[in-house]
């Protein structure tokens, strides 16, 4: 079967039951999924315990991977993002909703290392993200990449949760005709 | 009617991870029945998954890949029969309407599959979780001697509170039955099956739901809802098949 990312060549390995190729697998991907559910749980022991959902999860979806409908990455990011955010959700972390969580959101300079997708969709999103109003921005990449509820963001934005969600949506919506177009 | 625009903003808003929990869980389910929404939600993970470069990557413990390893060896050692699988896919079913209409929200259930019992075989049985997740536990029983034991896969201490396994059997009447309250270590008494008799736990459905500490109050379960899947186990027939 040729596929033009190892990864996805990995996935239908592991579709097969093919051990090997989850653990090659696991060795390429693993850090970087950890990365995404830390961000979200802020716990080292939890984020750890999710991971090792997520790979049992991927281990019994492989077979439902499907190139034509996302690339290879997003997939397994989607699986542990799903995966830590339902933690969370069960069980508040601590720090949920801080400051702290700010200072982690760059407007934007990405690092260089390990890219979900390639540089032009990096950069585009970049742009799109230009077109929106700051808060609205921060409001998004706080929920997709630090987890925050609806009831966190207007908290910290001073927002009753309605405005919160309207804001979110109008944010949406302008990031889906800026990318789509 | 839900309209197009909806249906995108809740995938969209699926995806950010903003949907009140329960419109989260029940989108969960509404795309393994929907493939518009279900295409819907692929697409917006697709259009936001350029943000995660900003995550660093992290080295997980050097021990993390051993423990999913051995976590995987558990399920493929509960390898299946998928027609009884389907069978207590129904039957899980059923229960859960009919607790239900016992006004219970809320559990995380779990079916224990027993396979046909051969001299050779000793403790089989198998575990499903509902829903579309990863096993909680893997319940075994032992038929001839009628001893059962939990262990969890993914299941995580409960806090404050207790899981609570329960059968549920026509003869035992309409609601589901208390086996016991699971310890701090997951542990059950092991005897709590042996005043049933084999052929009645050999078609039972078995259930876990999240009580208050000490079980349920009301003696019915009543715990927050957490799902689970199909998950089947069972020892012996054909382990290498999976």
């Amino acid at each position: 079967m040729a596929s033009d990312h190892p990864v996805t060549a990995w996935l239908h390995a592991v579709a097969e039951k093919d051990r090997t190729a989850f653990a090659e697998l696991y060795r390429a991907t693993a850090p970087k999924l950890l990365g995404v559910i830390l961000r979200i749980l802020k716990d080292r022991a939890r984020a750890e315990d999710v991971l090792q959902e997520s790979f049992i999860k991927v281990w019994q979806r492989a077979a439902l991977f499907d190139e034509t409908r996302s690339s290879p990455i997003t997939w397994l990011v989607s699986i542990a993002r799903n995966a830590a955010i339902d933690a969370l959700r069960k069980q508040p972390a601590e720090r949920e909703g801080q400051e702290t969580d700010i200072d982690e959101i760059p407007s934007r300079s990405p690092n260089v290392i390990d890219r979900i997708d390639d540089v032009q969709a990096q950069a585009r999103l970049n742009r799109c993200f230009e077109e929106l109003d700051k808060d609205r921005a921060d409001m998004v990449r706080l929920a997709y990449l630090n987890g925050w509820t609806r009831d966190a963001l207007a908290d910290y934005f001073e927002q009753p949760v309605n405005t919160v969600k309207t804001w979110l949506h109008r944010a949406l919506k302008q990031l889906k005709r800026c990318l789509d177009s | 009617m839900i309209e197009r625009d909806d249906l995108d903003m809740l995938a969209a808003e699926f995806v950010l991870g903003t949907l009140p929990v329960e419109d989260r869980q029940r989108v969960q389910r509404l795309r393994t029945t929907h493939p518009e929404l279900d295409a819907q939600i692929l697409q917006w993970e697709s259009r936001l998954s350029a943000l995660n470069d900003e995550i660093e990557p992290v080295d997980p413990a050097p021990g993390l890949f051993a423990r999913i390893e051995r976590s995987i060896d558990q399920l493929e050692q509960a390898s299946s029969q998928h027609n009884e699988v389907v069978r207590l896919r129904q039957q899980v079913s059923r229960w859960r309407l009919s607790t239900a209409a016992a006004s219970i929200a809320a559990m995380l259930l779990i079916a224990v599959m027993m396979l046909e019992p051969t001299p050779t075989e000793s403790p089989y049985v198998a575990v499903f979780q509902h829903n579309d997740e990863q096993p909680a536990f893997l319940l075994t029983v032992d038929l001839a001697r009628k001893q059962l034991n939990i262990q969890p896969v993914t299941a995580r201490p409960a806090g404050n509170q207790s899981y609570q396994l329960w059968i549920k059997d026509d003869e035992l009447g309409p609601t589901p039955r208390s086996v016991g309250v699971l310890n701090e270590h997951f542990e059950v008494d092991p005897a709590a099956l042996t005043n049933y008799d084999a052929e009645l736990l050999r078609r039972a459905t078995f259930g876990i739901s999240l009580e208050p500490r000490g079980g349920s109050p009301t003696g019915q379960p009543t715990g927050p809802a957490l799902h689970g899947f199909l998950y089947p186990t069972g020892e012996g027939a054909d382990t290498n098949r999976l």
